[in-house]
């Protein structure tokens, strides 16, 4: 009844209202309007939850910072046939991680496509989730095209948040996507075609949280092609212990479970140990899924200095004869099949854990050297 | 806004293609002949190189997107005769049809972040796909 009465009275306001004052009157809506949309896209949407004195008292054993590129066609299909959106999935799997790891502070940054209201109303294209001992304490909103470098959004939140105090904790930074390229980068982005992103941009990112002086524990890169001598040389000074595929990494990623319950897995503080349990762990789960080659390698990366040296100057030479290159006259391959990389020290310092393609002209390759390189078609 | 437009014309053709290999992996899996499992994978196989070949021709697409074609059709060429047995490789065995239909949805899924084609290049794909299938 009451409503009906309020739609009556609407009515006998509208209906009285003259042409002479309706011009003004849907200016005003207008206005109105486009004020409400445009608070859509600029208005700080944060939800902060209160540290309780225990969280903000002590700084947690591990710090994780995630970064989930979903800014691009990132569809799979699963054995079953179901679509599924691999930054959709991921996120989901880091939640899951952020919240049974009591010990631990986590960042999650999915960073999204970029959207707009209506066709002309930008709205903010990245998500921070902050979990501190296993609860959602910050979940915020923020423009990813802000700053001067890649990560300058991500490392303000980073800053604001993060816990303070000692002693220093287990860092991981994981990060989930497509190929990071070694050089240019220009399209990365979908919806930001003309912004770049290479692996110097995450190096410099993974400076940032290592804060300038120490090094990040255990990086996990889960996308195509990071075990390249160019990527894992440009992550050395900021990672111990590096996880990665060489070849091609199907979009499901690498299982996030072994991460779970980082105070069972890291109990005797060993990271080599984990890497390397992380690292089958998520082979044999790909390898259940997967038809096409499964390449997953852990890096020691003060060992395979020496590789890196001997090797860097070559590899270096031919990313900038590839660089000049079309995309369609060049092709990536095992460095091992390749005399200038298949050198004694190859196999030293790294773990490489390699199941063929089940079908295609690589079905009987036996190994993978765990780097990959570039080699110009004919 | 074009690039609103550029970008979901984009996504929607990728999707596209993905979609039209996981469904055809969808249709071998629910057969039971492995000859029709076999047909199926063949003629779903040999529409898209069709496709590609058209859209090759098409004076709208770019030279670098005719060499993404290419490798595309390359790519293709070698599941055909795989599945028939020929050009070096042996023939695809009855009972791993299925999972050779998972193999070239995830290849192609795989392919569609290595190998670059433009939005022209893949919306044409997308319709010529929609018109012969």
């Amino acid at each position: 009844m009451r409503a009906f009465g309020m739609k009556s009275s609407l009515n006998r306001f509208f209906a009285g209202v003259t042409h002479a004052h309706r011009v003004p009157m849907m200016g005003v809506a207008c206005v109105a309007l486009a004020l409400f949309l445009s608070s859509c896209g600029s208005a700080p949407p944060a939800r902060r939850a209160a540290l309780t004195e225990g969280e903000g008292g002590t700084r947690p054993r591990y710090s994780i910072v995630c970064v989930i590129h979903g800014d691009g066609n990132y569809l799979y299909h699963d054995s079953r046939g179901d679509k599924h959106r691999a930054d959709e999935v991921t996120l989901a799997e880091a939640k899951t991680v952020a919240e049974r790891n009591t010990q631990a502070e986590m960042f999650i940054f999915h960073e999204r496509r970029r959207r707009h209201l209506l066709l002309f109303v930008p709205r903010r294209d990245g998500t921070l989730y902050y979990y501190r001992y296993g609860r959602l304490i910050a979940e915020e909103s923020y423009w990813r095209d802000r700053g001067q470098s890649r990560f300058d959004p991500e490392m303000e939140l980073y800053d604001r948040y993060r816990a303070e105090g000692s002693p220093e904790p287990v860092r991981l930074f994981l990060y989930f996507g497509h190929e990071i390229p070694e050089f240019g980068g220009a399209g990365y982005d979908a919806s930001y075609k003309k912004r770049t992103f290479t692996v110097d941009d995450l190096a410099d990112g993974l400076r940032r949280v290592a804060r300038d002086s120490t090094r990040i524990d255990l990086v996990v890169l889960s996308s195509c092609f990071s075990g390249t001598p160019r990527t894992i040389s440009a992550l050395a000074p900021r990672a111990r212990y590096v996880v990665a595929s060489p070849d091609n990494l199907h979009l499901s990623y690498f299982d996030c479970g072994p991460l779970e319950r980082l105070d069972i897995g890291l109990r005797e503080g060993d990271m080599f140990g984990f890497a390397n349990a992380f690292a089958r762990h998520a082979f044999d789960r790909l390898t259940e899924d997967v038809q096409t080659a499964v390449t997953v390698a852990v890096y020691d990366v003060d060992r395979v200095q020496g590789f890196l040296r001997s090797t860097g100057g070559i590899y270096d030479r031919a990313l900038a004869a590839v660089e000049k290159k079309a995309p369609a006259s060049v092709e990536r391959c095992d460095c091992a099949e390749d005399a200038a990389y298949a050198l004694p020290g190859i196999n030293e310092g790294i773990t490489v854990l390699y199941r063929p393609p089940r079908f295609g002209r690589l079905k009987h390759k036996e190994s993978h050297s765990g780097w990959e390189c570039w080699k110009l078609l004919e | 806004m074009m690039c609103v437009l550029v970008y979901a014309g984009m996504a929607a053709a990728q999707g596209n293609v993905q979609n039209y290999f996981n469904d055809a992996a969808c249709k071998v899996k629910a057969a039971s002949d492995p000859s029709q499992k076999r047909d199926i994978l063949v003629g779903a196989i040999q529409d898209m190189s069709k496709a590609l070949g058209t859209v090759q021709n098409s004076p709208l697409v770019s030279k670098s997107d005719r060499a993404g074609l290419d490798r595309l059709n390359a790519s293709l060429q070698e599941k055909q005769d795989e599945l028939a047995g020929t050009n070096g490789f042996a023939r695809v065995a009855d009972d791993q049809l299925n999972a050779f239909s998972e193999y070239v949805v995830q290849d192609m899924e795989q392919a569609d972040q290595t190998i670059t084609i433009g939005v022209v290049a893949a919306l044409l794909i997308v319709i010529i796909i929609i018109l012969i299938a």
